[in-house]
């Protein structure tokens, strides 16, 4: 299957392949927008994207500097009364772990089987030692098992384009995958960020599963992007009607990954997909 | 078009990459000569001496012109481990707006400095200023010696409040400006007043509801954020090289800005197209793009077109030499070689009376190019505008020739899809209660979309008998009131089908009254997308239900916690405004990319501003004085709200006879310089609108048609 030219694989859409075959296909090859809802409660699921976007953007906000005060004004005022308890709850943990230089809000690339990747972190920080730690601020309403974590394509990606694009943070000195950590910080527990620390035998691993997958991915005909055959991910895909596989959207309270489901243009505030204004 | 491994490069583009990297770089020349390409092989080069791409800034009108330096990124000869950032100017403003908000909201005047700012698309700022207009039109007279479109008052309206932000002047003295130039009827001066209080209106409603709107964006970013030490030290920080192409299509307020980054960039490379200046309606200006040279350490001048073969080069003089002359230039002859004109130009033996014929021989003339072996991408056919019916007709005629295209507008209207118009229509039936039901026949042909196994005679049937918009209940009966002869013919399958439809509707329409994109979400999923509905399979409607969603959700995100509840539902309100044509009217995706191996059917700016030069050019309509002529815009006037103009004077007869001969000359030539082999003309007698037209345009080419023979004899 030849890819559009302007092809990265990220982890959202290799998460999607992961997930089901036929969803990657429609959503990411084909450009098929399938106007279904991902959950019963549209709402509230709206609201907690919203949510979680807005506080996104004030940890970006006070990464860069802006004054703590006028970002506590913003966090007092949020239509969303969590959001201040949020916004004590990073203060509280997260500051005294942020020594070393930022990168917010980066994209790093990599190749990879002759195919582009991307990753866009919340937080890339260098520090004096050269080492590297990746923040993933994680809005779920659900508390999220480390294991689960560890199998997500988005940590194993991340871990392996910040060990081989990260260069371009360093200077060009090269980095070693042991140097590399990535730390998920939870609104839901604040007080128990999960660290996953990277190692030789995990980024060979990784390499390996994502060379693999890239490569059935561009050598498949269009016509084996097959179906999922666990019906449990339906509940939450929108092709699930296109599929016959099913009426109602599932519930948002069974919904784990939620910021999955959200998409990464409404969590991420990736401002590039932002609407400009052609005047 | 984008530089390749296998392309020579030419001396000018040779001697460019020989230049050291620290350099500051103004590149100058015609369309044609290869600036572009120097200017992707420019950031090969950066990213070859281990600049991280994030450390470049490529800034440009407009994003498709990014396009080449993203497809370069993509190259994978280029070891990139980031990405480079394309902006426009309004982008640069809305994401420092967005990032430095809370720094500069409480200096702006905005009601609530605590609550973040409401971004206004171009459809949402066009909405609120209908809703400020609207009552100052139908209640105080605004505006009652113009007849026009409601809507082209409020777009011309907010493009006079977005030069004043592009352009660098207060928006308080647009009125005064207008008045200053005008030469003629008094009513005119009311007519600038009206504009101006409108403008002061929209611009404290705004401030009023932290709505920002493009040209409050603009502002926000040069008067307060470019000036403020946070932001003004992470945009220096985070970018160190500058690379700008089309210098000559940005904005004076976009000028300012680089002209103050400039010395903090360690390098920068400014390319400027000379004769361009195709968005001057838009803002453009082209002297102070060209100012910027002084910014510069070194100048660079290509002269060598790159794309015309020599017979286009003769047209090219021979036009522009004509056009001069008009101008009260040189009217001294110069030689054109008749064979050369005679290669470069083809026309039919005679011109066809009504338009249609000539779309027939279009339409032939681009299928024995293919046949001939000409790849369909290398044609493009172009007219000033291009209307609905004459690209209706040429798509029909290329649709029976087999003949690839793609038809290129700067929007594309979505209330015009049938899909749309559906699921509209459901909705009306559906809110009763917004007493927006529609006609039977509509009902007919959307139950005939969204039911399978339902044509729209049946569908006819069905309704005379299950629809009723009068009785005050909810308006679809059950299919069990249809008289069992009818049930046989429009089949119980169908009526189980339309029964189930019909039940959902009136379930869930009463918990979805201010939600309607929620409501047509689940219409979709939960019914019109399964198995026995009309979009269970069909992937394209897809995608257009997904647009209409997608606008109604800005829409209520935009209006619904700004405007009072109890005045309106956003839903009826969104209906009401897709039918007056305000909303809903365009829609383009950023992965509707152009097909590269089909015939492009565009509007002669559209093509110039893409900027893909082409082998084979059709010019139709080209007796219309539209390729020069300015649109009538009588709320505004884009010369006058420009840089350039001097205060205290007039704009007469005089400026506008000039500034056509201007137009027409950048256009033309423009087109050339884009044009490798041969441009073929169209021309019927009669126009798309039945009108006689012998413009300048036509004149001008046989002008160079006749001298070439005379000469030759």
């Amino acid at each position: 299957m030849k890819l559009p030219d302007d092809f990265y694989f990220t982890q959202s859409n290799l998460q999607d392949y992961e997930d089901c075959a036929y969803r990657f296909y429609l959503r990411h090859l084909l450009h098929v927008k399938w106007p279904a809802s991902v959950v019963g409660d549209a709402i509230a699921f709206e609201k907690m994207g919203q949510s979680g976007a807005r506080f996104h953007r004030l940890i970006q906000q006070y990464l860069l500097g802006i004054p703590e005060d006028r970002l506590r004004d913003l966090a007092l005022r949020d239509p969303n009364p969590e959001i201040a308890e949020w916004w004590e709850n990073f203060l509280q943990y997260i500051p005294q772990l942020l020594d070393g230089q930022r990168f917010i809000e980066s994209t790093l690339t990599t190749s990879l089987a002759g195919q582009h990747l991307a990753a866009k972190f919340d937080l890339v920080l260098v520090n004096e030692d050269g080492n590297l730690t990746i923040f993933d601020w994680k809005t779920s309403k659900k508390q999220i098992r480390k294991d689960w974590l560890l199998e997500r394509v988005q940590t194993r990606l991340y871990l392996l384009i910040l060990k081989q694009g990260g260069a371009s943070l360093t200077d060009f000195e090269s980095i070693g995958p042991e140097q590399i950590t990535m730390t998920y910080w939870f609104t839901a527990s604040p007080d128990t960020p999960v660290t996953i620390p990277y190692n030789h035998h995990a980024y060979q691993k990784d390499q390996a599963y994502f060379i693999k997958t890239i490569k059935i991915i561009i050598e498949q005909d269009s016509d084996a992007f097959n179906r999922t055959t666990d019906h449990q991910k339906c509940r939450f895909c929108v092709y699930r009607s296109h599929c016959d596989r099913g009426v109602e959207p599932g519930e948002l309270a069974s919904l784990i990954d939620f910021e999955t489901h959200v998409g990464s243009d409404m969590l991420k505030i990736d401002i590039d997909r932002i609407e400009e204004i052609q005047f | 078009m984008l530089y390749n491994n296998h392309m020579p490069l030419s001396l000018e583009q040779k001697a460019l990459q020989e230049q050291p990297l620290p350099s500051k770089i103004f590149l100058q020349g015609q369309a044609g000569t290869g600036k572009t390409t120097a200017g992707t092989l420019w950031l090969k080069k950066l990213l070859d001496s281990g600049i991280p791409a994030h450390e470049i800034l490529i800034v440009i009108p407009q994003r498709t012109l990014a396009q080449p330096y993203l497809e370069c990124l993509r190259d994978e000869t280029v070891l990139a481990h980031s990405l480079v950032t394309t902006l426009t100017l309004g982008g640069l403003a809305r994401r420092m707006v967005d990032l430095f908000w809370p720094l500069v909201s409480r200096e702006i005047g905005v009601a609530k400095p605590n609550l973040p700012p409401q971004f206004l698309t171009l459809e949402t700022a066009q909405y609120y200023m209908s809703y400020i207009v609207r009552p100052l039109i139908e209640k105080e007279g605004y505006f009652e010696s113009l007849i026009i479109n409601r809507n082209r008052i409020y777009s011309q309206i907010l493009d006079n409040i977005n030069k004043a932000a592009i352009v660098g002047f207060d928006y308080t003295e647009i009125g005064d400006r207008l008045k200053a130039s005008w030469v003629g009827d008094i009513e005119q001066f009311h007519i600038y007043d009206d504009v101006q209080s409108c403008v002061n209106r929209f611009r404290n409603f705004c401030l009023e509801n932290n709505l920002l709107d493009f040209s409050l964006q603009v502002e926000v970013f040069i008067k307060h954020l470019w000036s403020s030490p946070l932001c003004h030290n992470y945009l220096v920080r985070s970018y160190r090289h500058l690379i700008v192409d089309n210098l000559e299509e940005d904005t004076p307020v976009c000028h300012d800005i680089l002209r103050e980054w400039l010395p903090d960039f360690d390098s920068a490379l400014l390319i400027f197209d000379q004769g361009a200046g195709y968005r001057f309606f838009l803002g453009a200006d082209i002297a102070s793009g060209y100012s910027l040279r002084k910014e510069c350490d070194s100048i660079f001048q290509f002269e060598e077109n790159l794309v015309n073969e020599p017979c286009i080069t003769h047209l090219k003089s021979g036009l522009e030499h004509a056009i001069l002359s008009l101008q009260g230039g040189s009217r001294k002859g110069i030689r054109i070689p008749y064979d050369a004109i005679k290669d470069s130009i083809q026309s039919p033996e005679e011109n066809p009376k009504y338009f249609p014929v000539m779309v027939h021989w279009v339409a032939n003339q681009v299928a024995n190019l293919i046949t001939a072996g000409t790849p369909p991408g290398e044609i493009v056919v172009l007219a000033p505008f291009m209307p609905d019916v004459l690209r209706f007709y040429l798509s029909n005629q290329f649709d029976e020739l087999g003949i690839p295209h793609q038809s290129h507008r700067p929007s594309r209207s979505l209330r015009d899809e049938p899909t749309t118009q559906t699921l509209l229509t459901l909705a009306t039936v559906a809110f009763q209660d917004w007493e927006m039901l529609p006609k039977r026949i509509n009902l007919a042909f959307a139950l005939m979309q969204v039911i399978e196994g339902l044509d729209l005679v049946r569908a006819q049937l069905l309704t005379a008998y299950v629809y009723d918009a009068r009785s005050g209940e909810f308006p679809l009966k059950t299919f069990e009131v249809v008289p069992g002869e009818i049930r046989d013919r429009v089949t119980y399958q169908v009526g189980k089908r339309y029964d189930h439809l019909r039940d959902w509707l009136e379930s869930n329409a009463p918990q979805n009254t201010n939600r309607l994109d929620f409501f047509l979400n689940h219409l979709f999923g939960e019914v019109l997308s399964q198995p026995g509905y009309g979009f269970h399979n069909n992937l394209d409607s897809g995608n257009t239900i997904a647009n209409l969603i997608e606008s109604i959700q800005k829409f209520r995100w935009a209006i619904g916690p700004q405007l009072p509840a109890e005045m309106f539902t956003i839903g009826r309100e969104y209906v009401q405004m897709v039918q007056d044509g305000i909303i809903a009217a365009q829609y383009v995706h950023e992965w509707e990319r152009q097909d590269s191996n089909s015939v492009l059917i565009s509007p002669a700016y559209t093509f110039l501003i893409n900027n893909q030069p082409v082998d084979y050019q059709f010019w139709l309509d080209i007796g219309s004085p539209s390729w020069y002529q300015r649109l009538n815009q009588p709320l505004t006037q884009p010369y006058v709200l420009s840089r350039n103009w001097v205060e205290g004077d007039l704009w007469d007869s005089e400026d506008e006879l000039a500034h056509a001969h201007e137009t027409l000359r950048r256009l033309t030539l423009g087109l050339l310089h884009r044009c490798r082999k041969k441009v073929f003309i169209g021309m019927s007698e009669l126009d798309v609108r039945g009108f006689e037209n012998r413009g300048l345009l036509i004149r001008l080419i046989q002008h160079v048609l006749q001298s070439a023979k005379r000469q030759s004899r």
